[in-house]
């Protein structure tokens, strides 16, 4: 057999076996699983005591050293937690009333969603870490599962892509990948919610020409694909354009959360003896994409 | 009392895969494994290098968010390049190395490219053209660095591929 033909014997294999194990992975997930149990796991674990030591060293510095602004901060923050009190006085009893009024009209009790933290110990990692994302230390060891949703005190973050072990990969909202279907907390017109890339502004689609929508609506989550609880901040609408030769408006919006700057996010997670995520239908095909994805 | 060689590769190694992580986690995008492969090709047995290699690769597979595949394919084509080079080129000459980063800057945005529309991805092209210059850029500095950090005791103690 001459040269040519061995190297070009060798080049066919080569891709041959390639491709079988990628399409045996996609159908499988073993080699995903397999990297995420090992590779995802020992990042998790190389990283975690390099951030403790950082994060111990950043909190001695302001705890004990550097304490300018500390008292305007105290007065502050003094002041926006009677402003909450207050806020929060009134929201009880409005609350309360809330349900007692669902109670009369025979809804159904809302889901109940439990929150757990994690620290964030990456955010897009590796050559191949292609989406935006961030890597957090809890995976399938602390009953964290793909698809669940993730969110910090100010609003939503995005959803788990992948678990390890002990380590596990955040899609952030951001990403062109995701899409969340979404309503405006005012005026209750729905769309589906899309990132466009770090950076770059959200994309609120399908909203029709005639919905109601205001510039500076805080967008919640809806609650429609199954995978978001109802009612969580998302993003904030930041430019409303009319188009003559498009069924619908063209909505630009802001996360509520700056991803960069993240270091806690919250897991919420379906409290025991609720319906699993899958029970309830995606709300269109694109979120079924997004969940699937 | 010297260490044994074995321990100070396995030493020297892991020491090299904890900053890589470490870095990878800083510059996104970019593989710092890469030239470590190489260095390894060059001095050490192939058996090591095929192990080091699974290790890396479970690692960017594992901290990436493509579907598996990117790693594979990346450290084999990288160990063709290297193997079709040397026919051409002196196995440890900077201008080689500075080929073979040049190669991987082209590699990434194509390999990441079709990975993503098979998985029906959306990622951002520029994004990827200004990583593949970036590992251009760095790949002959890391091999550079690590090529004068590699203990000599290490470099007699196998024969080179």
């Amino acid at each position: 057999m001459t040269k040519p033909k061995k190297i070009a014997i060798i080049i066919v294999a080569g891709l041959f076996v390639y491709l079988s194990l990628y399409t045996w992975n996609l159908r499988t997930g073993h080699l995903d699983a397999l990297s995420s149990y090992t590779g995802l796991d020992i990042s998790g674990v190389v990283l975690r005591p390099g951030i403790w030591v950082s994060d111990k060293v950043s909190e001695f510095w302001h705890r004990y050293i550097y304490l300018v602004g500390l008292k305007q901060q105290n007065d502050a923050l003094r002041d926006e937690a009677s402003n909450l009190r207050r806020t929060n006085m009134l929201m009880q009893a409005r609350a309360a009333s809330a349900s007692r009024f669902e109670r009369l009209l025979g809804f159904e009790p809302p889901k109940h969603w439990t929150f757990s933290g994690m620290r964030v110990i990456g955010h897009r990692m590796g050559p191949a870490g292609a989406l935006a994302t961030l890597t957090v230390d809890k995976g399938t060891a602390s009953g964290v599962a793909a698809d669940m949703p993730v969110a910090s005190l100010g609003g939503v973050v995005g959803r788990i892509l992948r678990t390890g072990a002990g380590a596990s990969t955040v899609l952030l909202l951001t990403d062109p990948n995701s899409s969340i279907a979404v309503m405006g907390a005012q005026n209750r017109s729905p769309g589906m919610l899309a990132g466009q890339g770090y950076g770059k502004p959200l994309m609120l689609r399908y909203i029709n020409q005639n919905a109601v929508i205001d510039p500076d609506e805080i967008l919640l989550s809806s609650g429609l694909s199954g995978i978001y609880p109802k009612g969580l901040p998302v993003a904030r609408v930041t430019k409303i354009q009319r188009s003559d030769i498009s069924l619908f408006l063209t909505v630009q919006a802001e996360p509520l959360v700056d991803m960069a700057g993240l270091e806690e996010v919250l897991l919420l997670r379906r409290a025991p003896g609720q319906p699993d995520q899958a029970d309830t239908p995606p709300a269109s095909t694109e979120d079924a994409g997004a969940a699937a994805q | 009392m010297p260490l044994p060689n074995n321990v100070l590769a396995i030493l020297w190694w892991a020491a090299y895969t904890v900053i890589g992580v470490w870095a990878h986690r800083t510059l996104p995008g970019i593989d710092f494994f890469a030239p470590g492969l190489i260095l390894s090709l060059q001095e050490q047995s192939g058996g090591r290098t095929a192990l080091l290699a699974l290790v890396w690769m479970l690692l960017a597979e594992g901290t990436g968010s493509l579907p598996f595949g990117y790693g594979l394919a990346w450290y084999g084509l990288l160990a063709v390049m290297f193997f079709s080079g040397r026919w051409l080129f002196e196995a440890r000459s900077f201008l080689f190395m500075c080929l073979i980063g040049l190669g991987l800057g082209l590699l990434h945005p194509a390999l990441t490219l079709g990975l993503s529309s098979l998985a029906q991805l959306k990622v951002s092209l520029e994004r990827l053209v200004l990583e593949g210059a970036m590992q251009t850029a760095a790949f002959p500095l890391v091999w550079l660095a690590a090529d004068n950090l590699f203990p000599k005791r290490l470099r007699q103690d196998a024969r080179p591929l």
